[in-house]
C-alpha cells in the first residue's frame, strides 16, 4: 500500500546508468523489500519502543527540566515552567545532602567489595567444583530463587526477628551496618550471577596448560581466570553499585529513619515537603553520580569487545 | 622384607600396582561448607519469619518464640477478628486482589513487549538503531526504581493525568521487567535453529502456519518466563509504587509496608509476609516443573507418499506446474 505513494524514481536516472531493464527490476525489488524489511522490524520494535518512551524516557527527560523550573506554591503541580538554577544552588548548598550522598556513595563502594568478596566463591563453587551440569543448574537455581521474592518482606525480617540473631555479633540494628549487610543479602544475586556465567566460559584447557606449566592456584587465577571473569566482574560491580546507590525501600525499612541515603533525602523533598523542583534537582545529581561511577567501572574493562 | 620377597611373583608383569588413591578435593569440599553457610544466609530471613509465624496468642516480634504452636495469625490473614482483637484482614483482601490483578496484567504485557522486541533484534535491525535500542533497555535495567517513580509520578501530574497503581505503577514495574524478560528471550533465539522455520518453509508451510506450528511451539517456555518475570518483580514491587499509592491497599507490598511503618507490628505481618514469599516461589517451581516435563509437540502427520504421488489436490496441481 505504501509503495505506491513512494516516489517513482525518474526514467532519465535509469537511462544515465545505461542498465539493463532487467536489472533495474531487480534492483527495484531489492530495495524495496529491504524497505519493507526495515519496516516489519520497526513494527516488531514499535510496542516496546513506545512504552519504554513513554514510561522511562518521558520521565527521566522531566526530571531534569522540572530541576530547572521554579517552585512556586500554589501553582498546577508546584511548579512553573520559569528556568532557575537556583534549585541546584540550594543543593549545593545542603551539607545534609552531601553527607548523605557520601553516605550513599560508601555504603555502596562496601556493598560492591562484600558483594564480591563472599559471591565469588559461590560463583567459583558452582561453576568450577559442581561436575554434573544438573547438578549445577539445580544449585544455582537455590542459590537465585530469592531474588523473585520480596524484597520489602526480607528488610522487614532483618530489622524485627534478626535483629536479636545480630546483636550476637555487635550489631546493632537501627544502624548503618545493619543496612548494609541486608543489602549483601538482598544484592549479592547481581554479582553471583554474571560471575558464574563468565567462570563457567573459562577455558579449562588454559587452566589444566597453567597447572602444569607449575603455577600455583593464585598464580593461575591471577593470570588465566581473571583477564577472562573481568567482563563479569565489571557488570557485577555495576548492578551492585546502581541498585545501593539509588537504594529507598530497604533503608526506609531497616534503617527506621536513623540511617539517610539519597533516595530519603529525595523522597522528603517530594512527598515530605512537596518541593519538586528541588527533589528533581537532588534525583538529578544523584543520576549524575550514578553514571560517573559506572564511568568508571567500566574503565576496568573494555565490554563491548570482551561480550 | 622377607616376606615381600615370598609373595612377590615369578613374573614381573604379574605384581600388582597399587596406585594411590585420588586425593580428596579439599577445596571443594571447603566451598561445599561454603556455600550452604551462604544458603543459610541467604534462606534466613524467610525461615524466621515462617516460625514465628506460628506463635500463640502472646507471640512477639523476636525470639524467643513464645506461646503453643498455632495458626492464630494465619487467620487474622483470613478472618476479620481473631481472639476479639481486629485485624487487617479486610485491607489485606482488597490489596491481594489488586497485587494479583496488576501482577497478572504485568506479566502479560511484559511477554508482549518482550517477545515483539526481542524478534526486531532477531531480524537484524535495518537502520542503525539496534545498539541504542540496547542501550535503552540496559537503561531500563539500571534506573534506580525510586527515580523512576519520581519522574513518572512529576510527569503524570503535570500532564494532569490521575496516577494510580493502574497508570503508573503498572508502566514503572513494566519497564523494569522488560531487560530482564529481553534478555531471557535473547537466550532462547540464541539457542534456536533458524534451519528448522526454513525446513518447514520448504515443505509448505505458508509464514504465518510456520510461526503457529514450529516457532511458537519452541519458543514459549522462553515467553511464559518473561510473563513470570513480570508477574513476580510486579508482585513484589515496592519501590516503584509507593509513590502512586493513593490508598495503601492499592498493593500488597504497600499494605506490607503500611503495616510497617504506622501499626504496631504483631507476628501476623510474619503471616502475610511469609504467604507472599511461599506465593513467589510456588510460581517459580511451577515454571520449572513446567520446563522440565515440556512434551515435544507433534504436528500432523504428513502423508509424503500421496504428496509424491500427486493424490493430495494442491501439491498435485503444484507439482503439474513444476
Amino acid at each position: 500500500m505504501s509503495s505506491s505513494f513512494a516516489p517513482e524514481p525518474p526514467a532519465s536516472v535509469a537511462l544515465d546508468l545505461d542498465q539493463a531493464p532487467d536489472e533495474r527490476r531487480l534492483i527495484e525489488e531489492a530495495t524495496h523489500k529491504e524497505r519493507f524489511d526495515g519496516l516489519k522490524t520497526t513494527a516488531w520494535a514499535l510496542p516496546g519502543g513506545l512504552w519504554l518512551g513513554f514510561y522511562l524516557l518521558a520521565p527521566l527527560v522531566f526530571i531534569v527540566l522540572v530541576s530547572f523550573w521554579t517552585y512556586q506554591l500554589g501553582a498546577k503541580s508546584g511548579f512553573t515552567t520559569q528556568w532557575t538554577l537556583s534549585n541546584y544552588g540550594t543543593i549545593f548548598h545542603s551539607s545534609t545532602y552531601w553527607h548523605n550522598m557520601l553516605q550513599s556513595f560508601y555504603t555502596s563502594l562496601i556493598a560492591v567489595a562484600a558483594c564480591l568478596v563472599f559471591g565469588f566463591p559461590i560463583a567459583y563453587f558452582l561453576a568450577l567444583k559442581v561436575e554434573k551440569l544438573k547438578n549445577q543448574i539445580a544449585l544455582f537455581i537455590i542459590a537465585l530463587a530469592p531474588f523473585w521474592t520480596s524484597f520489602l518482606v526480607r528488610s522487614v525480617a532483618w530489622t524485627y526477628p534478626l535483629s536479636h540473631v545480630l546483636t550476637w555479633f555487635g550489631v546493632h540494628t537501627p544502624s548503618s551496618t545493619s543496612v548494609r549487610l541486608a543489602m549483601v543479602q538482598l544484592y549479592i544475586l547481581f554479582m553471583i550471577t554474571p560471575l558464574f556465567f563468565t567462570l563457567a566460559q573459562v577455558d579449562r584447557t588454559a587452566m589444566e596448560a597453567a597447572r602444569d606449566l607449575g603455577g600455583n592456584w593464585l598464580q593461575t587465577f591471577r593470570i588465566v581466570i581473571l583477564p577472562q571473569i573481568l567482563p563479569g566482574i565489571v557488570i557485577g560491580s555495576i548492578f551492585i553499585f546502581v541498585l545501593t546507590m539509588g537504594e529507598y525501600g530497604t533503608v526506609l525499612v531497616v534503617g527506621q529513619n536513623y540511617v539517610q541515603s539519597v533516595g530519603t533525602i529525595v523522597n522528603s523533598y517530594i512527598v515530605g515537603a512537596v518541593q519538586y523542583p528541588q527533589g528533581a534537582a537532588a534525583a538529578v545529581l544523584l543520576v549524575l553520580a550514578l553514571v560517573g561511577g559506572v564511568f568508571v567501572i567500566t574503565r576496568f574493562s573494555n565490554l563491548r569487545e570482551d561480550i | 622384607m622377607a616376606s615381600v620377597s615370598i609373595g612377590e611373583p615369578a613374573r614381573p608383569q604379574d605384581r600388582v600396582i597399587t596406585r594411590p588413591r585420588q586425593k580428596r578435593d579439599w577445596a571443594k569440599l571447603g566451598l561445599g561448607t561454603y556455600f550452604c553457610l551462604f544458603l543459610v544466609f541467604l534462606y534466613a530471613p524467610m525461615i524466621v519469619m515462617a516460625i514465628l509465624s506460628f506463635q500463640g496468642y502472646y507471640g512477639g516480634i523476636t525470639f524467643p518464640f513464645r506461646g503453643p504452636f498455632s495458626f492464630n495469625w494465619w487467620r487474622s490473614l483470613v478472618d476479620s477478628t481473631v481472639a476479639g482483637s481486629p485485624t487487617h484482614a479486610t485491607d489485606i483482601h482488597t490489596a491481594t486482589k489488586n497485587s494479583l490483578l496488576v501482577s497478572v496484567a504485568g506479566g502479560l504485557i511484559v511477554a508482549l513487549l518482550s517477545f515483539t522486541l526481542s524478534m526486531a533484534f532477531r531480524r537484524r535491525w535495518r537502520f542503525r538503531l539496534d545498539s541504542v535500542a540496547f542501550y535503552v533497555i540496559m537503561l531500563a535495567l539500571m534506573t534506580p526504581g525510586f527515580l523512576l517513580a519520581v519522574g513518572t509520578q512529576l510527569f503524570w501530574s503535570y500532564m494532569g493525568l490521575q496516577p494510580s497503581i493502574w497508570h503508573t505503577a503498572l508502566g514503572a514495574n513494566i519497564v523494569w521487567g522488560i531487560p530482564f524478560g529481553f534478555l531471557v528471550m535473547l537466550a532462547v533465539w540464541n539457542r534456536y535453529d533458524a534451519r528448522i522455520e526454513e525446513a518447514a518453509r520448504d515443505l509448505g508451510a505458508d509464514q504465518r502456519r510456520t510461526f503457529r506450528e514450529v516457532t511458537l511451539p519452541l519458543i514459549w517456555t522462553g515467553i511464559f518466563g518473561c510473563f513470570l518475570f513480570g508477574f513476580t518483580l510486579t508482585w513484589n514491587d515496592y519501590d516503584r509504587s509507593v509513590l502512586f499509592q493513593t490508598r495503601a491497599t492499592d498493593s500488597l507490598p504497600l499494605e506490607i509496608g503500611g503495616i510497617t511503618f504506622t501499626s504496631s507490628v504483631r507476628p501476623d505481618l510474619y503471616a502475610l509476609g511469609t504467604a507472599t514469599t511461599v506465593l513467589s516461589l510456588l510460581v517459580i517451581a511451577f515454571l520449572l516443573l513446567l520446563a522440565s516435563v515440556r512434551r515435544p509437540r507433534r504436528g500432523e502427520p504428513v502423508h509424503r507418499v500421496e504428496e509424491e504421488f500427486g493424490v493430495t489436490e494442491g501439491l498435485g496441481g503444484l507439482a503439474g506446474e513444476g
